[in-house]
């Protein structure tokens, strides 16, 4: 084995480790940039009476996971951007910027609120919780009714 | 060259002299293999792209939780949008930091699927007018992902001519082809529900899908407008196929709307299954993949087809394979353009020219107000949802437009609401919206005939090559004024039919999607009876060159409103049971 290569192993067991130390550990965005975009999800889907919500699907994870293996630069800068101004905000704060930005349809709150709903509406909760869809099951009949 | 379901075959032998080699392995070279191989034949099927295993690689069922990226392609792979193709020149995929880019149809639902599948724009480009063009390079071709509505054509249709005065008449009659219909329909299986229409005559059917509750009335309210809502007609086998072992019937299992198309257990027909397979077990088959054809050899002195030369795909080395009969199968857009770089078949001039297609983009979307917030039903995993045939231009008053059009029609909850997408807003009220509504929509899109036009065309680009090395299409094509006005009458009758039936309209759009977009492309190497206005006779023999068939699309005279596979693949079989008949005959 090339040294180069022994160092390689290494720093990948040091990276593994480092992802073990902190389980959960946001890919791309920073911890309080995080917590903003899972508190944002939720205020899109939130928890009903009918199904869990957002936070509970994981959405926030899943776009975070999206746009850590983005392939263009600017598809990363561009939520880091859009993301910034809810970020020192508390929680009644980021619902009145929300509201302001859906609003105004601005071109991030459509993002974010299309980006939201595809990882709830195709995490297990969106689809069997909320939807409580039937399909994606072997039928001996179609469902449905005769053309008469 | 070794693929999987050929465990013990040797390299193909290219020093013997096959009674046909056959160019492209979709539904038109799937069928010619298959029928040649069952008259005893001896038949090379050469196809550009690999062999790939859709059984393995569909993944049919998967849910999109258990998939890394929830089914979608990788982050360095590009779709093209209607936007590029609208606002960028062809080649698009020139100057993209993207290291894969792909048609449209990669910019759907579970593209990690279908990736393998459809080519890179990179290595394929095109010049000329705005066109998407979606192209599979793979054993089967497009087969393995199309979206399997299979319709007939009528002398509506053949005879087009006599009745509105446009264009030029078939070369045959419905009459002539009906038997050949007939035995795709037992062959490959279809589904659907009988209508005696003359115009979209019935096919042999096996059992259709079911409708839906929204789909049922509107069939009900469109009966009274003397219009038809049928279940839709799917090359899809639903009671299976005792003749082939490759082949299940369907399960309505799969999200089947969820993916570019193809079915894992070959429910759908694709031409590796449905064709090449049995056509492979009679013996009489050689198929060699990585095969890219780029010329029709000819004997000087006789002026007939010698063969092909071929590049294998990967090695790039150059290849000769010798034949009676050469078949090409490559796709309307590969078979005109292996004639143009052939420079043979063309002494009308037509070749390439009087290209058509369907038009698309006028939908009209909707939702039934009983049905909100009512209990959830199964809805999805069903080989189709609904068709609604032409009612336009047919014997009652004229329009102002020429010809037909059809509606392709989904309803009923899908497992990823469109609803979450379309209802505005957040919070509560939002996600109650998105559930409630989401089994309450029901949507139609309209696939209209665009007029075959001489000045609608392609030809062999000067300059631009593809990752082989060959010169590639220039487009030259546009819809017209036909078009247009069809467009406008498309959105204003699914809205009309639709507010009788009194499903509460959200959308009603009469834009037209970019040229391509049907992915029906058709009419480049017309058949005809005359030798100075068409390329082929009816039996899709060249006029110039008879040992020369080209059985694809590209020989349709017009592009009807019907989806043309079922066509393609019933002409195609009557073609070659006439060229089997002449083979034996010593004729060809």
């Amino acid at each position: 084995m090339q040294r180069r290569d022994l160092l390689k192993l290494l720093i990948g067991t040091a990276a593994l480790q480092l992802t073990a130390a902190e389980p959960g550990a946001p890919l791309y965005f920073s911890k309080p940039e995080f917590a903003a975009l899972d508190d944002l999800s939720e205020m899109i889907i939130p928890a009903d009476e009918h199904s869990p919500g957002a936070r509970d699907a994981q959405v926030a994870a899943y776009i975070d996971k999206t746009v850590a293996e983005a392939f263009l630069p600017e598809d990363k800068t561009s939520w880091r951007k859009g993301l910034s101004p809810f970020v020192p905000l508390n929680k009644a704060q980021r619902l009145t910027l929300l509201t302001e930005l859906a609003a105004k349809n601005d071109p991030f709150f459509q993002r974010l609120k299309e980006s939201t709903a595809y990882a709830y509406h195709t995490s297990k909760i969106g689809i069997h919780q909320d939807i409580q869809y039937l399909g994606n099951v072997i039928q001996i009949e179609f469902a449905g009714y005769d053309a008469t | 060259m070794l693929v999987q379901f050929l465990p013990s075959k040797p390299e193909v032998d290219l020093s013997i002299t096959y009674d046909a080699v056959v160019v492209g392995s979709g539904a038109a070279g799937g069928m010619a293999a298959h029928v040649l191989t069952s008259k005893g034949l001896k038949v090379l099927l050469l196809e550009a792209g690999k062999y790939q295993d859709t059984s393995q690689i569909l993944h049919s069922m998967e849910w999109p939780y258990d998939h890394p990226r929830r089914g979608n392609k990788p982050p360095d792979y590009h779709a093209l949008t209607s936007n590029e193709y609208t606002f960028r020149n062809s080649p698009y995929a020139a100057k993209t930091p993207y290291n894969k880019v792909q048609s449209y149809v990669q910019g759907w639902s579970g593209t990690d699927y279908s990736k393998t599948l459809v080519v890179d724009e990179k290595e394929n480009p095109y010049s000329g007018t705005r066109y998407a063009w979606v192209r599979s390079r793979v054993v089967g071709g497009k087969t393995n992902i199309w979206g399997r509505l299979a319709l007939r054509l009528s002398d509506y249709d053949f005879k087009a001519k006599d009745r509105d005065g446009y264009g030029e008449n078939w070369p045959i009659s419905y009459s002539d082809i009906e038997p050949y219909y007939d035995k795709v329909d037992l062959y490959l299986g279809i589904s659907g529900h009988k209508e005696n229409l003359p115009y979209l005559p019935d096919s042999l059917f096996q059992k259709p899908n079911k409708l839906t509750y929204a789909e049922l009335h509107l069939r009900e309210t469109l009966q009274g407008m003397g219009r038809v809502l049928t279940p839709y007609r799917a090359g899809v086998t639903t009671e299976g196929l005792k003749h082939n072992k490759y082949r299940s019937r369907c399960y309505g299992r799969g999200a089947c709307n969820r993916h570019v198309g193809g079915c894992d257990i070959h429910a759908a027909f694709d031409s590796p299954t449905g064709l090449i397979r049995p056509a492979y077990d009679t013996g009489n088959l050689t198929l060699r993949p990585n095969s890219t054809v780029f010329e029709v050899t000819v004997d000087k002195n006789t002026g007939k087809a010698t063969g092909v030369s071929f590049l294998d795909s990967e090695t790039r080395k150059s290849y000769q394979a010798k034949a009676k009969t050469v078949i090409l199968a490559a796709s309307t857009l590969e078979s005109a353009r292996l004639l143009l770089l052939s420079k043979i078949a063309n002494s009308s001039g037509h070749v390439g020219h009087n290209f058509c297609e369907h038009m698309m983009g006028p939908s009209v979307a909707g939702y039934v107000k009983d049905l909100v917030g009512k209990p959830r039903t199964l809805d999805d995993g069903k080989p189709g949802s609904f068709y609604i045939a032409r009612f336009q231009n047919l014997d009652g008053k004229k329009s102002d437009f020429l010809r037909g059009y059809g509606y392709e029609g989904s309803s009923g909850t899908t497992m990823t609401p469109t609803t979450a997408f379309s209802t505005p807003g957040f919070g509560e009220e939002y996600k109650r919206k998105v559930r409630d509504y989401a089994g309450a929509m029901i949507e139609i899109g309209a696939f209209g005939e665009v007029l075959a036009r001489y000045e609608n065309a392609v030809d062999l680009d000067p300059n631009l090559k593809d990752a082989w090395g060959i010169p590639v299409l220039r487009f030259s094509y546009k819809f017209g004024e036909n078009e247009a006005k069809m467009a406008k009458d498309m959105a204003a009758a699914g809205r009309e039919m639709f507010e009788a039936a009194k499903i509460e309209v959200v959308r009603a759009s009469s834009e037209m999607l970019p040229e391509g977009w049907s992915i029906h492309e058709l009419g480049t190497a017309r058949m005809g009876n005359d030798p100075k206005t068409s390329v082929v006779n009816q039996f899709q023999q060249c006029h110039d060159v008879k040992n020369l068939l080209v059985v694809d699309g590209s020989t349709h005279v017009n592009a009807s409103c019907q989806n043309p596979t079922w066509t393609i693949m019933a002409l195609c079989w009557r073609s070659c049971d006439h060229l089997a008949d002449q083979l034996q005959k010593g004729e060809v």
